[in-house]
């Protein structure tokens, strides 16, 4: 855990981290690290490549970063925005899934993206799906990886808020490594301001999720999602098991279901063939 | 008004369960939260609220000014998730202290229910409730049904409520981001007007600092160091200025660790242990249980990760004699401490923790009857301007030998009859 000396060296180094965020550091000359206000908030968003937009609504920690995401820009404009509470984007008063889908719509507006390929991954899995129920007019394709936002009684979601700080990438991923290379090391500033930055996004998380990680009204009307839909799920995700994905591919019209073997919760930064897999269902 | 002519002495009970947790579960990172109740003894649950009542009955005897209770959820570190309960108990064992709510978290509850319970306690009392609210430790939050991201807003929220239920003919309504009301309209209505005397408790967040200045209550600074605590009711009494509000003595109220004994050297033998059972054992948590998100800001949630979990689950006594209020000594060692943290405090409202961890029943009693007897009137004769001259000496400074210039006990009781 962080220490007061960690504390006093995070202080001695907060300048020299502010004008050296990570995201830009790992994707160099693919993304752009762009900030859009969107009704007053800082939005910041990294963007590359070419083609018909595709945008992505990350989950509820942003600590994996974005290079999953690179193969994208190969054949399509992609957007990597930060939700409002989460990663280098400000704060608003966001506390329910619509102030987010509003959130979006204003951006999309602010974009002039009319229609755009959607792809969400856990509490973006629920913004997404959300957005579509009311919004599939603004929609190609959706792609819903390990969505949150339903309540799968037999197959339930785990509470988060639960696990202790040391169980917590055990949860996230199936390969260790994969989360764990994210990760400063521990008692040194970056650590220290890791931690910070965790217990905002928990916050943000919170506001939404604290009593349930669902929405006990969004089965009514899934039906409304009208645009071909990708389930995408690692066979190992112990916060958001693959078998919710029978109730979700129940409720909506066109959608198909993908398992990716061995593989967790972040399965995009797990299997690069699950990435892959996304581009080939946005691309056909 | 001077600390000296107001100083009042409330004796707090915090009820722990009293456990010798073995093995596997002696081992775990927190007796709050999800510390299993299968470890629950109901009959010694009965031994235990009977033992500690008669405790509170005792320092009504004994002649301290308020004696106080407050609530805790799924912990063994009290046995009082229903304060109120508590509070009620007590009217009848007592005569004259005043009854100390301290409290119930007003957000964990309807407002007007609550209003409704102090009022009772009031009425029943014949006018004797005190009030402090705190805004309920993190661990409550795991503990209830209250998101802890709007824990301050809905704090804010539900005084509102309850001030208006007390201050206001009824019916009145209430509409409110947490709280409705159609018709508020509490009976009883509590006997002291406008309503019982109210403090708020807090761990220094200016925000509550802010509202205890604002509406002209009191502060009750917990589990921060003694510097921060001075510089917190600094900060009180100038913000209680700017809202035109005096901040007496009485608004600014002190916690102490309190043991008396014959001896410096005796007091540290009896006492010692049992403080190490109340802070590695009963206070003992996980930062996370600590920090519920959003509970506090991110500033406030900085400085507490950068202490880490010093103060719940570690004993390390020579910090904790500098970082808390601790008086382990002979009377006039345990006078001389309070009289000094009463002045640099500005603060004539001493709370006194007798009973500390596992200490037993023929300590507590001993302990009690000693302060209640030998310092209690060293430091009510402070009150009297005559008595000024020869009376015990108040040290700002750290003058070694300014313990000899301390009134005798005898002296002093001779005095106060």
């Amino acid at each position: 855990m962080a220490t007061v000396k960690a504390k006093r060296k995070a202080k001695a180094t907060q300048k020299k981290a502010q004008g050296n965020n990570k995201a830009s550091k790992l994707v160099a000359g693919v993304f752009k690290r762009e900030t859009l206000k969107v009704n007053g908030v800082d939005t910041v968003m990294y963007v590359g490549g070419s083609g018909d937009p595709l945008v992505f609504f990350h989950g509820a920690g942003t600590a994996t970063g974005i290079e999953f995401a690179a193969p994208w820009t190969k054949k399509f404009k992609v957007y990597l925005p930060f939700h409002p509470g989460f990663g280098e984007s400000g704060d608003g008063e966001f506390n329910c899934i619509d102030d987010y889908v509003l959130h979006y719509l204003d951006m999309f507006d602010q974009l002039k993206l009319d229609k755009v390929n959607l792809v969400g991954l856990s509490m973006g899995g629920w913004i997404a799906s959300t957005f579509a129920t009311q919004n599939s007019h603004r929609l190609n394709k959706l792609v819903l990886v390990a969505p949150a936002g339903l309540k799968v009684e037999k197959h339930p979601n785990q509470d988060i808020f639960k696990l202790k700080p040391e169980e917590f990438p055990l949860y996230l991923a199936h390969n260790l490594d994969t989360f764990l290379k994210f990760l400063p090391a521990p008692d040194t500033p970056a650590f220290f301001d890791f931690i910070v930055g965790n217990y905002r996004e928990t916050t943000s998380w919170a506001r939404l999720a604290w009593e349930r990680a669902y929405d006990l009204n969004l089965p009514k009307w899934l039906h409304r999602i009208s645009v071909p839909t990708l389930l995408l799920y690692g066979d190992k995700d112990r916060i958001v098991p693959w078998q919710q994905s029978k109730e979700w591919a129940k409720l909506i019209p066109d959608a198909k279901v993908q398992i990716i073997k061995n593989a967790g919760h972040i399965v995009l930064d797990e299997k690069p063939e699950a990435v892959t897999k996304i581009m080939d269902f946005l691309s056909k | 008004m001077r600390w000296q002519d107001d100083l009042q002495f409330y004796a707090f009970h915090f009820m722990p369960y009293l456990d010798k947790p073995q093995g596997e579960d002696h081992d775990t990172d927190s007796f709050w939260v999800d510390y299993s109740n299968k470890h629950f003894d109901p009959a010694k649950g009965t031994q235990l609220y009977q033992r500690y009542l008669s405790e509170l009955a005792l320092a009504d005897e004994l002649g301290f000014d308020a004696i106080c209770v407050n609530e805790h959820h799924n912990t063994i570190y009290s046995l009082m998730p229903a304060c109120t309960l508590t509070a009620a108990a007590l009217i009848p064992m007592t005569k004259k202290a005043k009854i100390g709510v301290f409290g119930v978290p007003v957000n964990l509850v309807n407002p007007n229910r609550l209003a409704e319970e102090y009022a009772m306690l009031d009425v029943m009392s014949g006018g004797r409730l005190e009030i402090a609210m705190p805004l309920g430790t993190g661990m409550e939050y795991w503990s209830n049904t209250v998101n802890p991201t709007t824990a301050r807003a809905r704090f804010r929220e539900a005084v509102d409520v309850m001030v208006q239920a007390w201050t206001q003919p009824g019916p009145t309504s209430f509409e409110g981001e947490f709280f409705n009301y159609k018709y508020l309209n509490t009976w009883p209505l509590p006997v002291q007007k406008p309503h019982p005397k109210i403090s708020f408790v807090g761990t220094g967040s200016p925000e509550t600092i802010e509202m205890a200045a604002q509406r002209g209550w009191g502060y009750s600074s917990v589990f921060v160091p003694r510097e921060v605590q001075i510089k917190t009711f600094k900060m009180m009494r100038e913000m209680s200025a700017k809202y035109g509000n005096e901040m007496t003595p009485d608004k600014a109220l002190i916690n102490t660790i309190i043991y008396v004994a014959e001896t410096d050297e005796q007091a540290e033998k009896e006492a010692v242990h049992h403080l190490e059972h109340f802070f590695t054992v009963l206070a003992r948590t996980t930062p996370r249980y600590l920090n519920p998100p959003g509970y506090v800001s991110l500033d406030q949630f900085k400085i507490r990760a950068a202490s880490a979990n010093a103060q719940h689950g570690g004993f390390n006594w020579e910090a904790i004699k500098k970082d808390w209020r601790v008086a382990v000594g002979s009377p006039q060692t345990v006078a001389e401490k309070i009289a000094t943290w009463c002045e640099e405090a500005q603060s004539s409202r001493v709370i006194t923790w007798l009973h500390m961890g596992d200490m037993p029943h023929w300590k507590v009693v001993k302990n009690m009857t000693m302060f209640a007897e030998e310092v209690m009137p060293q430091l009510r004769a402070l009150r009297s301007q005559k008595a000024s001259p020869k009376k015990l000496t108040v040290k700002t400074g750290g003058k070694k030998n300014g313990r000899k210039k301390a009134v005798s006990g005898k002296r002093a009781k001779a005095r106060a009859a």
